[in-house]
């Protein structure tokens, strides 16, 4: 009953405060920017840099929430230096930007930014969902700034029975047809095949929030996740043609013939210590699409996390931040650069 | 238990069955097969009207939608390629 009368009173609720971690824009190229968070009073502890890579369909801030439900925040609290791509919103001249274009050259731009002004020879790259996919197809093609690679419920795997899959593969479905005629893939359809994955999920939304109504710190998380679900990004023409072409109906990445910019992309080229995170009710990556990673890499230092939860909630919840990002957070701090530098010292090894 | 939780359980398991149903039924090539044939259709309809008008501009001398698009990506690109170059000068002067 409470609940109810709480509900009457949500229209008046002030709009949460979303991506408010204090943070600078250091590089703007097109559309996208790079953003450094500020580091902590104390400053930084550790000497490389993480970089977050978003998925292109999303704002960057689910990676920053809010005030005490934010990864970035909490990752410059355990004194890392953490810098975000932010893809911007692409304009109609953007149906030409191509997967080279994201994958290669502005990740590469902001490795190297980030490494550069670190003093560091390379960045902890860290992709979450279609970013982490990205960050991927990066480090197998240009592996040379990559000093970690961790890939949240990044999908390697694309035929996978799943509906995303089904759909992108429908022979009738043209793609380069879509794009001919739409430029960049508009958000709205996007985010209505997202809503179909589980069309009775907005139901179920609202009956959760009547449930917990009278909780105010669910409500907050609530408005703010839905603040973020509902702010999507377009996709550039010439990346989603690649994307469906390539990734999905060739399975290209995971069958080691996807090119990048002329040079392969194998998933065996992958060297650098990796670290997968796939969560058991993913309803959009099903986790043995993100798992695959870890039997193609060549990398000696890999290691899987494997957790209960959906998509989002798992990376984003109250137990995400007491379980998930101090693991994630540790297993940078035992890859810095200073770190591994003082045990090659102590045990007399050295770097080739 | 209250009435609620009673509904709530009734809610949770119409909504489990109702959604694998959907799943199922979206997966299915018998839908999937004529939706994308329709949205194909509609994309092409709508590409052939686009070129129509853009032929038509053009006959009249005057730059389409998509040649701004052009010159503007390859503006783009060209912020791009110069920065580039400005990265590697930085880097072989810091050697």
């Amino acid at each position: 009953m409470r609940g109810l009368a709480r509900l009457a009173t949500l229209w008046t609720r002030p709009r949460p405060v979303v991506g408010a971690t204090p943070a600078d824009e250091v590089h703007h190229e097109n559309k996208w920017r790079l953003m450094r968070f500020r580091p902590r009073a104390a400053g930084a502890r550790f000497r490389t840099p993480i970089l977050l890579v978003p998925s292109l369909i999303n704002r960057h801030y689910v990676l920053d929430l809010m005030p005490g439900k934010s990864f970035a925040e909490f990752l410059v609290g355990e004194g890392h230096d953490v810098w975000v791509v932010e893809w911007g919103t692409p304009g109609d001249e953007d149906r030409h930007v191509g997967l080279d274009d994201v994958c290669d050259r502005t990740l590469g731009r902001a490795l190297g930014i980030a490494a550069r002004a670190s003093g560091a020879r390379g960045a902890h790259l860290f992709g979450y969902c279609m970013g982490g996919t990205i960050a991927a197809i990066h480090a197998a093609a240009r592996p040379e700034r990559v000093a970690s690679l961790t890939l949240v419920a990044a999908p390697v795997r694309f035929s996978d029975g799943g509906l995303l899959s089904a759909w992108a593969r429908t022979p009738s479905f043209d793609v380069a047809v879509m794009v001919r005629a739409l430029g960049n893939v508009p958000w709205p359809l996007m985010q209505s095949a997202f809503h179909l994955l589980r069309p009775t999920l907005a139901l179920q939304k609202a009956v959760h929030l009547v449930e917990r109504a009278w909780d105010d710190e669910f409500l907050d998380g609530f408005f703010a996740l839905e603040t973020w679900g509902n702010d999507n990004v377009s996709l550039p023409g010439a990346f989603y043609v690649s994307w469906i072409e390539e990734l999905y109906r060739r399975d290209a990445l995971a069958n080691g013939t996807l090119v990048l910019s002329g040079r392969p992309a194998r998933l065996e080229s992958i060297a650098c210590p990796l670290l997968a995170v796939t969560f058991e009710h993913d309803n959009i990556v099903p986790w043995p699409t993100a798992a695959l990673v870890m039997d193609r890499v060549a990398s000696p230092d890999r290691e899987r996390i494997h957790l209960p939860g959906g998509h989002v909630g798992a990376m984003v919840s109250r137990s995400a931040k007491a379980t998930l990002w101090p693991k994630l957070s540790g297993w940078w701090a035992a890859r810095d650069q200073s770190v591994v530098r003082r045990r090659r010292a102590r045990t007399g090894t050295s770097r080739k | 238990m209250n009435g609620w939780d009673i509904w709530k359980k009734g809610f949770d398991a119409w909504e489990n069955a109702t959604a694998r149903v959907l799943a199922e039924w979206l997966k299915s090539p018998l839908v999937l097969g004529p939706s994308g044939a329709l949205l194909s259709a509609m994309m092409r309809s709508k590409a052939a009207g686009d070129q129509a008008l853009a032929t038509f501009w053009g006959t009249m001398g005057l730059p389409t939608k998509r040649d701004q698009e052009r010159t503007l990506h390859a503006l783009n690109q060209l912020q791009s390629r110069i920065l580039d170059l400005e990265e590697r000068l930085a880097d072989d002067e810091r050697r």
